[in-house]
């Protein structure tokens, strides 16, 4: 055994974008089999993602997101607009213990591929649906992705400077990943479950709902104090310095936070600010909070004289809380992420290599494995119609002459 | 909130703050069977708030945060530091299937408990450490508090104004997403277990990875292109796209709009259908290249309307734009209302509470009202007498020691 499920879970993976599409790639990277179905029309609206490349470049092979999380899987085209197409998904959920969907509320049924219908079929299959605002409620039919689910979920009127009114955005559409985390944890339950009882259910996830959560404790604090305290920025409720200061040259952000007076005297110490420990203005934690402004302008005033990386090294020396703001490549040459291998290299056609984020999860028995490439549009069709339905070359062939299959997109869109 | 999924799944929790708790919520939300093991003392995260009143006990039974985190456990206190503490901790784990932990790494073996001796001696148990960078590395005794680890990770950089300092993303978001890593190793491991290997390993989880794992527009997207992403305020980012939030008449609206239809329609919503055939914009990267002059046009319509008014008309336009709102509005949402999502709990020191549900419906099932999270010490008896059968005299001399 050298995977979690050793190729004894197959999964069908009809979702788009990022969150449905992660939980895919996790099921991957766990050994199952994952059959990722898009159509030659209505492909993965991530393989146009931040691509402004022409038709001839292949501009939909070359989207790093979706390179990314739908890494390891096979990839089948099947048109769902067609009654061939829909027949086939009946066929490929028959075999399968898993399907994955992500389409708004109501689409599945339209297809004719709910889960009744589906249990029918197959009474062991697992279906999870990821809806942004949930399948039934007034609002369910609002449309929704990564950035306007983690705003509706109460993150983005939290995020802001301590001294201006504007809000922002996250910069990881963090609604999408959770939702995929959530997701496949679900998965894994339910799979747990079937285990025991041999059936399979129907698992509904509503993005926003597994987002929430995640700002529980200001929630619970607006009841507390029946008042919502505006963003603190960078800024902690009790200790002061916390926050982001600049450091000598181009884009040389220093994050420091004390928190304790014996961090403030270490941090004094090791910036070679010795006088600004003994300044009556911020001795105590207190004290520091009310001179905030004028502590962080002596800070900023020092640290425009000192290296990024001396700063950094000074004060994580003293033990201390800092690190460099890590734009994209000080991530990629993070040493704590480099020594523990956690990039992988991977080759993929029309792109190349590059470096992917690995597993997080390191079971040392049972390694995942996240170095398999994305597959190309409609890549492993013929394959998997021949080796799980029993197809013949002459079937498959007949597919692709209807436009029920392919590989070449039929047009060109853009992500939405 | 419970479901049946993982009821024959029993959890021995050392956890503490904010990572290893809520993964076990999670695992104890799907059904499985969660002994909170703290210190006499209680762990760290019964000191946090929020607290109902301003002149809270000391020390507090908990917080909001803690009741919130800790419902559908049950809690026991040891002194690991104790023999008898130590003892007691072995029999539990003697027919748990997990022990999740967020120590610094080696702490467990400090306390007599390491990793490879416990899966050597309990051939069905899997660990799983969160932890901030790992159990190694260079780093792997560091430090790590949200500052650093949103900026470490990768998540800081790109938000906020270009001409000021990047901002940070509030409170702790990135050790509720290694807290699901973590819920999700431990049935990985489970899995492993359960179909084939026939025996646990000991996951290790590392804050730093999880965080960087869902910041894939940093890390894979600057290797395709070859440029940083930089701060672009209110956008997103910078591209051929308007991912924006923005103000209006009464707070602030969130727009995406990304594909030449929704562009269409935001023209439409406008009133400015002309603008979608104006060669300044009727491409995606006429949009790009234009973005300032477009987003001003915009900026100007939405700062008059209200966020509402903007919400209904935009999405009757299949335009996602969303009304942003705070915290407590997102507890009055008609939509997380119609879906009971809230759930309240009546802790026995806070009083009730509206606390966000669980996120997962598993065949439309409605779940039972969630027990709350324990008073210290609150399963003792239960757990230690009923269990493993210490008797009540033994009980009462280990309360008096502090024992437990």
């Amino acid at each position: 055994m050298t995977t979690v499920f050793d190729g004894k879970i197959r999964v069908l993976d009809l979702s788009m974008g990022w969150a449905g599409p992660l939980v895919g790639q996790m099921m991957a990277e766990m050994g199952a089999e994952v059959v990722k179905v898009e159509d030659t029309e209505h492909f993965d609206w991530w393989r146009g993602s931040l691509s402004v490349a022409p038709p001839e470049m292949q501009p939909i092979e070359r989207s790093s997101v979706f390179n990314t999380v739908n890494r390891g899987k096979l990839g089948v085209t099947l048109d769902l607009a067609n009654p061939s197409g829909v027949e086939l998904v009946k066929r490929l959920a028959a075999v399968s213990d898993i399907l994955i969907e992500n389409y708004s509320p109501g689409v599945m049924d339209r297809f004719g591929l709910d889960y009744a219908t589906l249990a029918a079929i197959n009474p062991r299959l697992i279906m999870i649906s990821m809806p942004s605002f949930g399948s039934n409620g007034p609002e369910c039919n609002a449309r929704g992705y990564g950035n306007t689910v983690e705003a509706m979920a109460g993150v983005t009127g939290l995020t802001g400077y301590e001294d201006s009114e504007q809000l922002y955005t996250l910069s990881n559409a963090l609604g999408d990943p959770v939702g995929g985390l959530h997701g496949t944890f679900a998965l894994m339950g339910a799979l747990h479950e079937r285990a025991r009882t041999g059936r399979g259910q129907w698992i509904e996830l509503a993005q926003v709902e597994a987002l929430i959560p995640f700002v529980g404790q200001a929630i619970v604090e607006s009841q507390f104090t029946g008042e919502v305290l505006p963003p603190r920025g960078n800024r902690h409720r009790e200790h002061a310095p916390h926050g982001i200061y600049k450091c000598k040259g181009e884009n040389t952000w220093l994050v420091l936070a004390c928190e304790s007076d014996a961090d403030f005297r270490a941090a004094a110490e090791a910036l070679g600010l010795a006088q600004l420990a003994s300044d009556s203005r911020f001795l105590r934690a207190a004290d520091r909070k009310a001179h905030e402004a004028a502590l962080d302008a002596e800070l900023n005033r020092a640290l425009a004289a000192i290296e990024l990386d001396d700063a950094v090294r000074r004060l994580t020396a003293a033990g201390l809380l800092a690190a460099a703001v890590n734009p994209a490549p000080g991530v990629l040459s993070d040493p704590q992420i480099a020594a523990r291998e956690y990039f992988v290299a991977i080759d993929r056609a029309i792109v190349g290599t590059h470096l992917y984020p690995g597993a997080v999860a390191r079971l040392p028995k049972t390694p995942l494995d996240a170095s398999r490439p994305a597959p190309l549009l409609g890549e492993h069709t013929s394959e998997v119609f021949r080796r799980l339905l029993g197809m013949s070359d002459e079937e498959i062939a007949a597919l692709e002459n209807h436009g029920v299959t392919g590989t070449a997109p039929r047009r060109y869109k853009q992500a939405s | 909130m419970r479901y049946s999924a993982l009821s024959d799944v029993r959890v021995v929790d050392l956890s503490h703050f904010i990572a290893g708790p809520y993964a076990t919520k999670l695992l104890a939300d799907m059904g499985a069977e969660v002994i909170k093991v703290e210190p006499p003392w209680g762990e760290g995260a019964r000191r946090l708030g929020p607290f109902p009143h301003a002149a809270e006990s000391k020390p507090p039974e908990r917080g909001g945060l803690f009741a919130f985190l800790n419902q559908n456990k049950l809690g026991v206190t040891l002194d690991l530091k104790e023999a008898r503490g130590r003892d007691l901790l072995t029999r539990l784990l003697e027919d748990a299937d997990l022990l999740i932990e967020n120590f610094a790494p080696g702490t467990l073996a400090a306390f007599g408990f390491a990793p490879d001796e416990l899966l050597a001696k309990f051939p069905r148990l899997s660990i799983v450490s969160i932890s901030n960078f790992g159990q190694d590395g260079p780093d792997r005794d560091s430090r790590l508090n949200d500052l650093v680890l949103f900026a470490r990770g990768g998540w800081t950089y790109p938000v906020g104004e270009k001409d000021r300092e990047p901002l940070t993303p509030p409170g702790s978001l990135a050790q509720y997403v290694g807290a699901l890593y973590g819920a999700i190793g431990a049935l990985q491991a489970l899995a492993a277990r359960d179909m084939g290997l026939g025996r646990g390993q000991h996951v290790d989880i590392s804050l730093l990875e999880a965080t960087v794992a869902t910041m894939i527009y940093e890390t894979v997207t600057f290797q395709y292109v070859g440029a940083m992403r930089e701060r672009a305020g209110k956008r997103f980012a910078v591209g051929p796209f308007m991912i924006v939030t923005l103000k209006c008449r009464d707070g602030y609206a969130g727009l995406h709009c990304v594909t030449d239809k929704q562009f269409e329609s935001l023209c439409d919503l406008i009133g400015r259908s002309e603008l979608y055939i104006d060669p300044r914009f009727n491409t995606a990267l006429q949009r790009m290249v234009n973005n300032d002059a477009l987003l001003a046009i915009v900026e100007e319509f939405f700062l008059g309307r209200e966020r509402q008014w903007l919400y209904r008309e935009g999405q009757a336009r299949a335009i996602p734009i969303v009304p942003i709102p705070n915290v407590a509005e997102v507890l009055e949402w008609e939509q997380t209302k119609a879906r009971n999502y809230f759930e309240t709990i009546d802790d026995p020191i806070l009083g009730r509470v509206r606390v966000p549900g669980t996120p997962l419906r598993l065949n439309s099932h409605r779940p039972a009202p969630a027990r709350p999270a324990p008073t210290l010490g609150q399963h003792n008896g239960e757990i230690f007498g009923s269990r493993l059968g210490v008797s009540p005299t033994q009980l009462e001399q280990m309360r008096k020691e502090q024992v437990r």
